[in-house]
C-alpha cells in the first residue's frame, strides 16, 4: 500500500470513518493450518451465544473475499502451508491475523516435527498473539479487542496478560 | 414536474438516500429481533453502517477469469433496479412519487433484477462455489418468483387495479385483505423471504456448504452494493406486502407499525425453521405455494 499523506481536515476526517467502521466490523475467517483442535473448539465456543461476539460486529465469514481478521490455529504443517499463504493472499487490504494457541505461537508441543515447518509467524505476518492450550474464549475475545486497540494507534499493554491466566 | 424536484425523488427521499437508511435500520432491527430469538444480545444500532463503510473501504479484488465489465456494473445494476422500485411504493404512507396503469408488473420485475444479477455474477466468476450458488440462486428465483406474483394479484383483482396506488388506497377502503385472501398473505410473506434468500431459504447462499454462494468472490465495494440493494428490497417487500394485505398504508405511523409488524413476523419464521434443501424449496413453492394461491384466485375470480 502507498503511504498516504494526511493534510486537509477532509481526509483526517475520511480517514477517523474508515477507523471507525474498521474497529466496529472486524469480519473474521477460521483457518486451521494443523492444530489438534482444541483451539477450533474453543473459537466456535466464542461464537455461540454464550459469548454473542455479533455484540461487537464480529462475524464469521467463509469466503476469505470478505473476510478482515484471519483467526489461525494450531503448528503450520508441510501440507497446509501453501493453503494458509494461498488464503491469506485471497482476503483484501487491510487485512489482520491472530495466532490462536500455542502451537500457533510457537509450534507448541508439535515443534521439530519431521511434518511441521513451525509457527504460523513463520509463514504469513501475525498481528496478535493469543496464548493457551487453549485459550479460552475470553482470551481470544480479548486478542480480538487487543488487535483493534492498535488499530486506534494504541499501543498494547505490554503487561497485558490474557483473561485465562488470571 | 420540474428537474429539481425529479432529481430531488430520485436522490434523496424516497429513491436513494432515505431508502439506504432506512434499509439498513431494517436490516439492523431483523438482525437483533433474530439475535433475541436466539438469547442473544445481537449487534449494536450502526453495525450495518459500520459494516457497509468498511465494506466500501476496502480493498476490491478482480479475480482472474471474469468478465471484468460485467463484474463491476453487476453490482451497481442490482442497486440500481431495487431503487427504482422504491419510486412506485407508497414508502412511509405517502403517495408513490411516479405512477401508472400497470406499474405493479414494472415493480415486480425490478424487484427480480437483485436475484437476477447475482446469478449473473455467481455464473460469471470461474469459482465453483460462486457456480453452485448461481445455480441455486436462479433455480430459487423461478420457483418464488410465479406464486409470488399469483399472491400479488389476488388483491389486485379485487380492486380491479394495476396501480400500486390505487390497490393500496382501496385496500384501506374494505376488511383486510389478509382476512379475505389468508392464503394470498402468508404466500406473499414466504415468497418475500425467498426473494431475500432469507433463513429458511439460504440455499443459495448457504455458508456451511457453498462458502458464500453467488457472492463468494465479491470483496470490498461489490460486495457492499449487492447488500445495500438488498436491505432497499427488504424494506420495498415488506411496503408492498403491508400495502395489499394489511390494509394500506395511508400514514407513517402506519407504515412503520405495520411494516415492523411483518419484519418480526419474519424474523421469527427465520429463527423456527432450518434450512431447506434447493429441491425442497422447489418442491415447496410449485407444489404447494403455486397451487394454493392458484386456488385462491380461481374463488376470487369466481365469487
Amino acid at each position: 500500500m502507498t503511504e498516504l499523506k494526511l493534510e486537509t481536515p477532509w481526509q483526517k476526517a475520511l480517514a477517523r470513518v474508515r477507523t471507525w467502521a474498521r474497529i466496529n466490523s472486524p469480519w473474521a475467517i477460521h483457518f486451521n493450518s494443523g492444530s489438534c483442535n482444541g483451539c477450533d473448539i474453543e473459537i466456535l465456543a466464542t461464537l455461540t451465544p454464550r459469548y454473542d461476539v455479533e455484540r461487537f460486529g464480529i462475524k464469521l465469514q467463509g469466503s476469505p473475499r470478505h473476510a478482515d481478521v484471519l483467526i489461525c490455529t494450531g503448528p503450520v504443517t508441510l501440507q497446509a502451508r501453501d493453503r494458509l499463504v494461498r488464503i491469506y493472499n485471497q482476503m483484501p487490504e487491510p487485512k489482520f491475523v491472530i495466532a490462536v494457541g500455542s502451537c500457533g505461537l510457537s509450534g507448541g508441543a508439535f515443534q521439530g516435527c519431521y511434518n511441521v515447518v513451525g509457527s504460523i509467524a513463520d509463514v504469513i505476518p501475525v498481528d496478535v498473539y493469543v496464548p493457551g492450550c487453549p485459550p479460552r474464549p475470553e482470551a481470544i475475545i480479548y486478542g480480538v479487542v487487543q488487535l483493534l486497540n492498535s488499530l486506534k494507534g494504541e499501543t498494547p499493554d505490554p503487561q497485558a496478560k490474557a483473561v485465562s491466566e488470571a | 414536474m420540474n428537474t429539481a424536484l425529479t432529481l430531488l425523488l430520485l436522490l434523496i427521499f424516497p429513491g436513494g438516500l432515505f431508502l439506504l437508511g432506512s434499509g439498513m435500520a431494517y436490516e439492523w432491527v431483523d438482525r437483533k429481533l433474530v439475535a433475541r430469538f436466539q438469547n442473544r444480545i445481537g449487534p449494536r444500532w450502526f453495525q450495518p453502517l459500520a459494516d457497509m463503510v468498511k465494506l466500501l473501504a476496502k480493498e476490491e479484488i478482480t479475480p482472474q477469469g471474469v468478465h471484468k465489465g460485467l463484474f463491476i456494473a453487476l453490482p451497481v445494476v442490482a442497486l440500481a433496479g431495487a431503487l427504482t422500485a422504491a419510486l412506485y411504493v407508497p414508502l412511509i404512507g405517502f403517495k408513490p412519487s411516479f405512477s401508472f396503469p400497470g406499474d405493479l408488473v414494472v415493480t415486480l420485475y425490478l424487484l427480480s433484477m437483485m436475484s437476477l444479477c447475482m446469478g449473473l455474477a455467481g455464473a460469471n466468476t470461474v469459482n465453483r462455489f460462486s457456480l453452485v450458488g448461481a445455480t441455486r440462486t436462479l433455480t430459487q428465483l423461478f420457483s418464488y418468483e410465479a406464486p409470488f406474483l399469483l399472491a400479488m394479484l389476488g388483491p389486485a383483482i379485487v380492486t380491479g387495479s394495476w396501480q400500486i396506488n390505487q390497490i393500496n388506497a382501496q385496500a384501506g377502503n374494505t376488511w383486510w385483505f389478509i382476512l379475505t385472501q389468508p392464503i394470498g398473505f402468508l404466500v406473499a410473506l414466504v415468497g418475500l423471504m425467498g426473494k431475500l434468500e432469507l433463513p429458511p431459504f439460504d440455499a443459495p447462499e448457504a455458508e456451511t456448504e457453498i462458502v458464500s454462494g453467488a457472492l463468494t468472490e465479491y470483496s470490498g465495494r461489490g460486495l457492499a452494493l449487492f447488500r445495500l440493494g438488498k436491505d432497499a428490497e427488504l424494506v420495498i417487500g415488506l411496503t408492498l406486502v403491508a400495502a395489499f394485505y394489511l390494509g394500506g398504508l395511508a400514514n407513517p405511523l402506519e407504515f412503520l407499525l405495520k411494516t415492523l409488524g411483518l419484519l418480526v413476523v419474519m424474523a421469527g419464521l427465520q429463527s423456527l425453521f432450518a434450512r431447506l434443501r434447493i429441491d425442497q424449496t422447489v418442491g415447496l413453492w410449485w407444489r404447494i405455494g403455486a397451487l394454493l394461491a392458484l386456488a385462491q384466485l380461481l374463488v376470487l375470480i369466481i365469487l
